[in-house]
């Protein structure tokens, strides 16, 4: 199982590489090394083309590529190979979400067999459910990783939030003091991002943002909303 | 004769005397700047103790045998990677170091590094030594689960021990203790470090005491008479609040029934970031203050007594953070005060507790957690 | 050249060539007001002549109704309910704030430190009260001050009403022993008879003469600055780099939270109180605090308090003065920061002398101290970046003010190129933090 590894941003050139290779061990990847078998020499554009460390997936790193830098760029080229990979369910272990609603009861029912029309099948429904799923577990990652916030100073968003408590999500929009004017829920995740966890601002339409909005409101799934509350 | 073994204490006395005689050297703004209590000789006449800050009820309190200080939670980083908890444990030893009487002695509760790597709890070490009285390490999880304890030992000695002190018995454990979650998975330290720091990482095993130092309890007691007051030290609270964020002991009951013969103890716990109070039985336990951020309160096991701080506020990173003191009287309960940065001082007194809560009741916040 | 010419309204292009006009005239004048206007030894403009400029600055209107422009709900709020505006009242008051009989040698008025031609304040670190004595606070502008929560600088005043009798009654302001002595000063006087008749109904009394003053300054509201016209949507009403000031101003620079600035709430104030650490550059505040309490417990009345604020030491505790809360010590209201480019000096104690000193201050997270306000923190701005701040802020100024402010604005920046005495690059880049040696 390759586990995901938080990184802590604290990367120079050793520890780096240390790290790194605790990186691919953690990844169970210990029998084979990344570089060992390079299918081609250096590619064009200053990249090294090479086979990831199941030994047979290819990718390619930049040349001047060493240690954390390496490390990651391998990494993530292998998680997007591998889309199966179950991130969700390790994501998942580690923090417990709400599902999203349960929706079977639309199976039920309906205008009878001469109105199709409002139809879902249970694939429907799992693919809504899975799809929706995956939305807010990416926001978890982000949520509970410092590096993916962008901080420069090493805080994520649940070490004053664990499982998203004291978000309040529903009680958008509000003045919001801190502020100084009424704001939705992003600006909000966006002040949090650049004042406690002094990361460089995050837009409202980036996916990071969108995600960490979704994982915020999925946590309070089945709260009143009470807009204005303070 | 050659001393082959120094204690925890004799190491600190030490490394706090070089310390204030190279203070000696330098000059006296920069003194000011280090201790503010400079102006305690000046004080002294027409001294009005600290109580005086204090609404008039609590005040009125008897005054107590003695009393010591807290700090906790500091969840250092390398000042290059966090310059805010290093300015917050700064700040805190400033705090501690301006009482005026000084306290008998300092609790540091626990969690000194972020992710226990040497670095960070060398930071906190040196940061500590600028503390005037004598210091009480306890040790909590973020400092433990990358090395198992091998750095905290090297600079603090062993997480496990008691003393007595004015007639009170004082326990420190390692409440921190967890069931291996990492062999089998293939985790690295630092992944294990990584997943204990989650506060809400459910990977991780809950909190215990553990069957050895149950044993250790056990023996250090028995010779413990039942009236004699006893103090307990720990990072987990010692009884079960909310597991998901391991506000928890798995083996509370089993340290609680080695206490319960006890006429009067107090547990004094770290971990919560927040003001808790309990009482269960005989025993009242009171949490301490972070240094680095608060918590919010648990959504559901917040004990009756507790009466919550008002919410914080992101904007000041300090807000909801402080240190404090604990003031124990001759029967060895406590007047617990929580010394808010930038708010007025919270007393959770033993009055409180002793009535169950019926009488000096802490003021309640209008905003709390939700 | 005219350089008393009062420029159009609006444009950045009418701003510039007044500022062009005005640099022109203030060369070589080092701070000296270049207009010729006769002035009494506290450098208060004569009466006469501040309300010949009042006159001008705010020509009748109804006294009635919200300013223009503003929220008319959160306007009725601030009214009280035994003191509704009405022209007699405001016309009364008028007369009482520049009337010198009310101070006990008959040399201080209200416009001496709140003078129409200096920002309704007096442009000093601190005031000079009767017989030159000198007090220890900067005095507010009272622009715009009956949108306050509370008054004074530490809050004791709940109302304006409450607020306007006190200077008159501190030793070293106005000086009178009493307030029935003031009553006297004035009540030989038929027009002030007759006038309190029909304002209030009653004869001159002591309460009455803190209503009218209350009265009158609540028509001295200026909000009308060109970053109104930008928040309302003028996108030309402001340069673009005092653009990215305000942009900068809610992001980076944290001041935001604090000094909100929106069309309910032009201030730029929170109400709230903070240290900031400018007191703490000279004092032990333990000892201090210790001495107040001991000094308030003799003492409980509201006259001591205010004496006390003024004229001793333990003016720079602050709000703990009102509070005696640990959590207070040294913590003063949040100034407003409208028309902030024309109530120089700075802070509480008027020890900050520019704007771009203001942010070297707040740069380098300000003075550490016990009680520092935990949100005061290191900004690691950069010079640039402060000046988008400092141009930013001398936009907070109302357009019938522009002429002061663009004197102001040239008269601070060339100081603040001479020195920069707050200036510490290693604190504010976090290189070096508090508490280290």
């Amino acid at each position: 199982m390759c586990v995901d590894f938080v990184r802590t941003g604290a990367g120079k050139g050793a520890v780096a590489a240390v790290l790194a290779a605790f990186a691919l061990a953690g990844a169970g990847c210990e029998e084979r090394s990344a570089l060992k078998r390079p299918a081609h020499g250096a590619g064009g554009g200053g990249e090294t083309e090479v086979i990831l460390c199941d030994g047979s997936t290819p990718g390619a790193v930049a040349a001047a590529a060493t240690g954390q830098v390496l490390a990651d760029s391998l990494m993530d080229q292998w998680k997007r190979a591998h889309p199966e990979r179950d991130w969700v369910e390790v994501e998942k272990e580690q923090h417990e979400l709400k599902p999203p609603a349960d929706n079977s009861a639309l199976l039920k029912g309906g205008q009878g067999p001469e109105h199709p029309y409002g139809r879902v099948t249970k694939q429907e429904l799992l693919l809504w459910a899975r799809e929706t799923e995956k939305f807010v577990v990416e926001g978890s990652r982000i949520f509970h990783s410092a590096e993916l916030l962008g901080s420069t100073v090493a805080v994520s968003c649940d070490m004053c939030h664990p499982h998203a408590a004291n978000t309040h999500p529903e009680t958008y929009p509000k003045y919001q003091t801190q502020l100084g004017r009424a704001v939705l829920l992003r600006d909000m995740i966006e002040w949090c991002i650049e004042n406690p966890v002094r990361g460089a601002h995050l837009s409202g339409d980036d996916p990071r943002m969108r995600a960490l909005e979704a994982y915020i409101i999925a946590q309070r799934s089945g709260t009143v909303m009470v807009y204005g509350k303070h | 004769m050659k001393i082959k073994h120094k204690s925890v204490e004799t190491r600190y006395m030490e490394a706090r005397r070089e310390f204030f005689n190279g203070l000696a050297r330098v000059d006296r703004r920069s003194f000011l700047k280090i201790s503010a209590a400079a102006a305690g000789a000046a004080a002294a006449s027409g001294l009005i103790p600290y109580h005086s800050f204090q609404p008039v009820a609590v005040a009125a309190e008897a005054q107590p045998a003695f009393k010591f200080a807290y700090i906790s939670d500091s969840h250092l980083y390398e000042k290059h990677i966090n310059d805010r908890f290093v300015r917050s444990l700064l700040r805190a030893v400033e705090d501690v170091n301006a009482l005026d009487p000084q306290p008998d002695f300092v609790l540091y509760g626990g969690d000194l590094a972020q992710l226990g790597r040497p670095k960070e709890l060398k930071l906190g070490a040196e940061i500590l030594k600028g503390v005037k009285a004598p210091l009480r390490m306890m040790v909590g999880e973020h400092d433990w689960y990358l090395d198992l304890g091998a750095q905290w030992r090297e600079l603090f000695g062993a997480p496990t021990y008691s003393f007595d002190h004015k007639g009170v018995h004082f326990v420190t454990l390692n409440s921190v203790v967890e069931r291996d979650f990492w062999t089998a998975r293939g985790l690295t330290p630092m992944q294990r470090m990584m997943t204990v720091a989650g506060l809400d990482n459910g990977v991780q095993s809950p909190f215990s005491v553990g069957a050895e130092q149950l044993e250790w309890l056990r023996n250090d007691l028995a010779g413990v008479a039942p009236t004699t007051p006893v103090v307990v030290f720990s990072h987990s609270p010692l009884y079960k609040l909310y597991k998901k964020w391991n506000f928890w002991t798995d083996d509370a009951e089993d340290v609680q029934a080695l206490l319960a013969r006890f006429a009067n103890v107090t547990v004094i716990h770290g971990h919560t970031h927040q003001i808790l109070t309990n009482r269960i039985g005989s025993i009242h336990f009171h949490g301490v203050l972070a240094t680095a951020w608060p918590w919010p309160y648990a959504p559901e096991g917040l004990p009756e007594l507790t009466i919550q701080m008002s919410r914080p506020d992101p904007f000041n990173p300090m807000d909801g953070c402080g240190n404090g003191e604990v003031h124990v009287h001759a029967d060895g309960l406590v007047d617990k005060v929580y010394n808010l940065w930038n708010r007025a001082p919270i007393i959770v007194g033993r009055r409180y507790l002793v009535s169950n809560g019926k009488e000096a009741v802490p003021p309640a916040p209008n905003r709390i957690s939700y | 050249m005219e350089c008393t010419k009062a420029p159009r309204r609006g444009t950045a292009a009418a701003m510039i060539g007044t500022l062009a006009v005005m640099l022109a005239c203030a060369a070589g004048a080092d701070g000296a007001q270049p207009r010729e206007i006769p002035r009494d030894q506290f450098g208060a403009a004569h009466a006469a002549f501040q309300e010949a400029e009042l006159a001008k600055l705010l020509p009748a209107g109804d006294v009635t109704k919200a300013p223009a422009g503003f929220d008319p709900v959160i306007w009725e709020a601030f009214i009280p309910e035994d003191n509704a505006q009405t022209p007699e009242r405001v016309e009364l008051g008028r007369k009482l704030y520049f009337d010198t009989r009310l101070s006990l040698d008959n040399t201080v008025s209200c416009a001496t430190c709140h003078d129409v031609t200096r920002g309704f304040t007096d442009q000093l670190p601190v005031s000079v009260g009767i017989k030159n004595q000198l007090g220890r606070r900067n005095a507010p502008t009272v622009v715009n001050t009956a949108l306050l929560q509370t008054l004074f600088l530490d809050g004791r005043s709940p109302t304006l009403e409450h607020q306007a009798k006190l200077p008159i009654v501190n030793p070293i302001e106005m000086g009178m022993p009493d307030g029935e002595t003031a009553v006297k000063a004035i009540k030989d006087d038929a027009e002030y008879r007759a006038a309190f008749k029909k304002a209030y109904g009653r004869e001159v009394n002591h309460d009455d003469i803190g209503r009218a003053l209350a009265a009158f300054e609540r028509t001295l509201v200026f909000i009308d600055s060109p970053f109104r016209r930008f928040l309302a949507g003028d996108t030309e009403a402001i340069s673009p780099e005092a653009q990215e000031g305000w942009e900068l101003f809610n992001e980076k620079a944290r001041c935001v939270a604090c000094h909100p600035i929106s069309q309910g709430n032009p201030l730029g104030t929170d109400n709230r109180f903070h240290n900031i650490g400018v007191s703490a550059r000279h004092q032990d505040f333990e000892k201090l605090a210790i001495e107040a309490l001991k000094a308030l417990r003799d003492d409980p009345s509201e006259e001591k308090l205010d004496e006390l604020a003024l004229t001793t030491d333990m003016s720079e505790l602050g709000r703990f003065m009102v509070s005696k809360q640990r959590g207070d010590i040294g913590a003063f209201r949040t100034s407003m920061l409208l028309n902030v480019g024309i109530t120089a000096p700075y802070m509480h104690d008027g020890s900050i002398a520019t704007l771009w000193d203001v942010l070297d201050h707040y740069n380098k997270g300000g003075e550490p101290n016990l009680f520092l306000d935990g949100g005061i923190e290191a900004l690691a701005l950069t010079e640039p970046e402060i000046d988008r701040l400092v141009a930013f802020l001398f936009t907070l100024t109302d357009v019938r003010f522009a002429e002061d402010n663009a004197r102001e604005f040239a008269r601070q920046k060339a100081r603040a190129e001479a020195e920069r005495p707050l200036r510490d690059n290693a604190a504010a880049f976090r290189k070096k933090l508090w508490q280290e040696k």
